[in-house]
């Protein structure tokens, strides 16, 4: 089902890089939402506003940053579908580290190497649905969709 | 009111699109090349809307909550790229500029247009998540029933939301802006049967 609801490859960028914002925007809301709250000065009110303050200036910043994250892995994945004409669990391991390698090139390539293993670490433990899904039905239609 | 008949960056196939219109029968030249591919193509129900088969449990079309990864990656992507001219048209401006190194000017445009465009385009982001929130949550609350007034009322709920914390007065007109725009878009959308009713 995973399969038929995705969008196919280069809007998927576009539809993944608003689902990471969404996800990070609202997990960031409630992450710095209960930070704001504990590191606030003394008083309900002051916790309160301490919290609204959070959200409104990190949420944003967290949503961000995740949909960075979200569109540059699927640009990458999109153009391995494209460059090696099938869809296995190794091009998201590959785009993972890619992307986790990119994103960190200001740091040098210690921290390229590092974020690069995570990321692929992370992609490899929970692969995505596309991964999991029984070979494609793909010579049925004789889809010839990425060549 | 989101129709899926209307081909555009959020909603990419129709069957008004040209290149999905491919003939089911098999055409002048398919006399020729296979007995089996002539007959009688009235057979066929061609015209009319497209059929497609449809996987099971699916939905025929795409609901509000399917589209809405789309609609807010567009947003964040139209964000970006407009802080990001924002951000250029500053720099060019900058009067102090013109007489550095050019690796301090190419820094220096950078920093504009990074910051402007990331700036930019969360909140472009953040606006189209609440528009998505409110309009899932109405469409969920309502029945799962879809019409204009779920768009009217997300978008002017956005407006509040978005300008909650600004007083009660830029609150008011945050909600104005939302739904101005909401009704200019379904003007502009839907021009042929809005003035009908």
């Amino acid at each position: 089902m995973e399969e038929y609801s995705r969008d196919p490859c280069p809007y998927r960028i576009i539809d993944d890089c608003g689902g990471a914002f969404s996800m990070g925007a609202i997990g960031g809301s409630l992450f710095h939402g209960i930070k704001g709250f504990k590191s606030a000065p003394k008083g309900f009110s002051r916790k309160l506003y301490g919290s609204l303050s959070g959200i409104k200036e990190r949420a944003p910043i967290v949503g961000g940053n995740f949909a960075v994250w979200g569109g540059v892995f699927s640009t990458i994945d999109c153009s391995l579908v494209y460059m090696r004409k099938k869809e296995d669990p190794w091009n998201s391991i590959i785009s993972g580290a890619a992307t986790g390698a990119i994103l960190s090139i200001r740091n040098g390539y210690a921290a390229m190497v590092g974020s690069a293993v995570m990321a692929k670490q992370f992609m490899m433990e929970e692969p995505p649905p596309s991964a999991q899904a029984p070979p494609s039905t793909d010579s049925l239609f004789g889809s010839k969709l990425y060549q | 009111m989101d129709d899926n008949s209307k081909k555009g960056i959020f909603a990419p196939y129709s069957y008004s699109d040209p290149s999905m219109n491919v003939p089911v029968t098999a055409g002048p030249a398919g006399r020729i090349i296979s007995p089996y591919m002539n007959f009688d193509p009235s057979y066929l129900q061609t015209g009319g809307e497209s059929q497609f088969i449809y996987p099971e449990g699916a939905n025929k079309n795409r609901g509000r909550f399917e589209k809405s990864f789309s609609q807010i990656g567009g947003a964040i992507i139209a964000g970006g790229a407009l802080g990001g001219l924002f951000g250029l048209k500053t720099a060019f401006n900058d009067k102090t500029l013109k007489n550095q190194a050019f690796r301090i000017q190419k820094t220096m445009i950078l920093n504009y247009v990074t910051k402007r465009g990331a700036s930019t385009a969360q909140s472009f982001g953040v606006i189209a998540l609440m528009y998505s929130l409110f309009g899932v949550g109405l469409w969920f609350v309502r029945n799962y029933q879809e019409d204009e007034l779920n768009t009217f009322v997300a978008a002017g709920a956005t407006g509040l939301l978005y300008k909650s914390s600004a007083g009660w007065k830029k609150c008011l007109r945050g909600g104005g802006v939302g739904l101005g725009l909401a009704l200019a878009y379904y003007l502009y959308m839907y021009r042929e049967n809005a003035f009908k009713m």
